[in-house]
């Protein structure tokens, strides 16, 4: 049973870093009509300015997380004002294609200024681990739940309560309308990307541990934050996160009690079964699109 | 077939040209090599181009059907009798016909719904099938990477990259002319009322969902195609090089090279192929790492901003262009006088 829990524990590790990705997708899907396929590069590239301003410039690490946090900050805008939002007219295809553009754009950058090596980067938090009944709980693995839950509150706060969250809920739910309300409609998607941005640089630097450094670091928590927004269903806020989590405790319940090499194939296997049985997601909606 | 009798004499002309040009030149062997993986990318692009550019769908796992091709096509060759030559086409015939199996039932589940869930379950699948190529070592042969022959046709071997090259083009030129007839049968005329609005088409009676399907499974079939002739080129297959980052690169050779377009798919294949080659030889941009896949994403997003049709239909933006400064010229000509 011991082992059984571990796993669970492990797994809300994971699951709320995948439940950290998902959410800026999403983010960005509602607001500006973008899958955002680049979002796993993005997040290594600032995952690895962290890296550089920790090791390279030895600053703290708080320090280097707030700098790397400032740069994902400026990047989303960046990304934003520059390649989406003057396609901000042109069909969803022509938006994916430009997001993945940007992935080799970024990929390549990424690997001509930082090297092709994987490096070490420190956990958050490096006390000794705390034995509770037979399962062993990291402080790290602790830290990193505890403030996913408060990133989601403030979140889901802001969404749900403030003005700010009022205008990304109106942009997402209808631009034009939103437009005539008086919705400075620009100001959202940019603040969407900034969001999701940050979002995907905190998930790397909480992930980078386990991974390492490297420029293929955030591939396998890119499709796995694919999988949980497809499982939450892409219309809801909430729903991926609830699907990040899943995606986390069955991707090392499956590892630990079936096959640890079929793990990936089986964990794609769930995200066909959703497609069939329950496109839209547990906590989507079916919406009709009017001609 | 509508064209006309002067453009088939003209489009023969060419390929009869571009056959008999490596001949002449007497390129060197690595040179062959890449002409002959332009052909092969171009058979792949050809087929990405029916998905992209009439269905608009965007596809990230199209490595995985080239990769399952070239396992296919290895496996059955290694394994079969020498049967004089029927084995090679066997196993490249059947390279084409299971990525189409395993796209039909794949687009059966993702085509369901709307645009971007085909986009998210491919990324998985490319993924997850190259997984499979690294654990199935029955099948693949795992990490070690598997060897395949050269195709010997009925006592005629193909071991040259010349005589390889002549046999690829063939099969590229018959696929062309297989997708130049199918967009002008009635799968090409719903497949382009689609493209245009699925609205409208779907009002007309189109079913969208048969007709993307069908436009899946035909690019799976040739990227099939296209990965089972690339194992008897290359001989040598391994699980790491069949990525996202090649299904990337033909996603970019059919948006650079032009979308709907034959000869776009084969420019795009040869772009994406020559120009890191020629960026190697550049002394200081040479030594920049993966420089061509900045560029080529860079490329990629700014065909699509300012040029959406692409390089093949770069002519007609240029020509206007040209004929109105012509224009001015003769109104301020007449103007001094």
């Amino acid at each position: 049973m011991a082992i059984f829990f571990q796993n669970i524990m492990a797994g809300l590790e994971t699951g709320s870093l995948y439940a950290l990705a998902a959410l800026g997708l999403v983010l960005i899907f509602r607001t500006s009509d973008v899958i955002n396929f680049a979002q796993g590069e993005m997040a290594m590239f600032s995952t690895f300015v962290a890296f550089t301003l920790f090791d390279g410039l030895g600053l703290s690490y708080p320090l280097a997380v707030i700098g790397a946090l400032i740069f994902a900050l400026l990047f989303g805008f960046i990304v934003e004002r520059i390649f989406i939002r003057p396609a901000s007219d042109a069909s969803l295809v022509s938006k994916m294609i430009i997001t993945l553009g940007l992935i080799m754009i970024i990929g390549g950058l990424a690997s001509a200024i930082f090297g092709i090596d994987s490096y070490y980067f420190r956990q958050a938090i490096s006390a000794d681990s705390i034995d509770a009944a037979g399962v062993v709980v990291q402080p790290n693995a602790l830290f990193i739940i505890a403030i996913t839950l408060v990133i989601m509150a403030g979140l889901f706060y802001m969404i749900n309560k403030t003005k700010v969250g009022i205008a990304i809920r109106a942009t997402a739910q209808n631009e034009k309308t939103a437009r005539l309300m008086g919705i400075p409609v620009f100001k959202v998607y940019s603040m969407s990307w900034i969001i999701a941005t940050i979002l995907g640089a905190i998930a790397g630097i909480l992930m980078a541990p386990t991974t390492n450094v490297s420029t293929t670091m955030m591939a396998e928590v890119h499709l796995k934050s694919f999988i949980a927004a497809v499982l939450g269903g892409f219309g809801s806020f909430h729903g991926p996160v609830i699907g990040g989590l899943i995606i986390g405790i069955l991707d090392n319940l499956v590892g630990m009690y079936i096959s640890l090499t079929w793990k990936t194939v089986i964990v794609y296997g769930l995200l066909i079964v959703t497609l069939i049985v329950k496109p839209t997601g547990i906590f989507g909606k079916t919406h009709r699109k009017k001609v | 077939m509508n064209l006309s009798k002067k453009q088939i004499l003209i489009y023969s002309g060419i390929i009869l040209i571009l056959a008999i040009l490596p001949f002449l030149l007497g390129f060197g062997r690595s040179t062959m090599t890449m002409i002959n993986t332009v052909v092969i990318y171009s058979i792949a692009a050809l087929g990405f181009n029916i998905l992209l550019g009439y269905a608009g769908q965007i596809s990230l796992g199209h490595a995985a059907f080239m990769g399952l091709g070239a396992y296919v096509s290895a496996y059955i060759t290694n394994t079969l009798p020498d049967m004089g030559g029927l084995e090679y086409i066997l196993g490249i015939l059947l390279a084409g016909i299971v990525p189409l199996a395993i796209g039909l039932i794949l687009g059966l589940i993702a085509l369901r719904l709307e645009g971007h869930y085909l986009a998210i379950a491919t990324l998985g699948f490319g993924v997850t099938i190259q997984q499979v190529f690294k654990e199935w070592t029955g099948f693949t042969n795992g990490f070690s990477g598997m060897n395949a022959k050269a195709i010997n046709l009925f006592g005629i071997s193909l071991r040259s990259r010349e005589s390889f090259y002549i046999f690829s083009l063939v099969i590229l030129v018959l696929l062309s002319i297989f997708s130049y007839n199918l967009i002008r049968s009635k799968i090409g005329r719903g497949l382009i009322a689609m493209r245009d609005s699925e609205h409208a088409a779907q009002a007309m009676g189109i079913s969208l969902f048969k007709y993307k399907l069908i436009a899946f499974s035909l690019s799976a079939f040739y990227a099939g195609i296209a990965g089972g002739l690339y194992i008897h080129l290359i001989r040598f297959v391994e699980p790491n090089q069949w990525g996202v980052e090649l299904s990337l690169n033909l996603l970019a050779m059919v948006v650079i090279g032009g979308l709907a377009s034959i000869l776009g798919s084969v420019l795009g294949a040869a772009f994406i192929t020559v120009i890191p080659e020629i960026l190697k030889e550049i002394p200081l941009i040479g030594e920049i790492r993966n420089f061509s896949m900045i560029l080529t994403g860079v490329a990629l997003i700014l065909v699509i901003m300012f040029i959406p049709h692409g390089l093949s239909r770069i002519t007609y933006k240029i020509k206007p262009l040209v004929k109105k400064t012509r224009r001015n010229k003769k109104l301020e000509d007449q103007e001094v006088v």
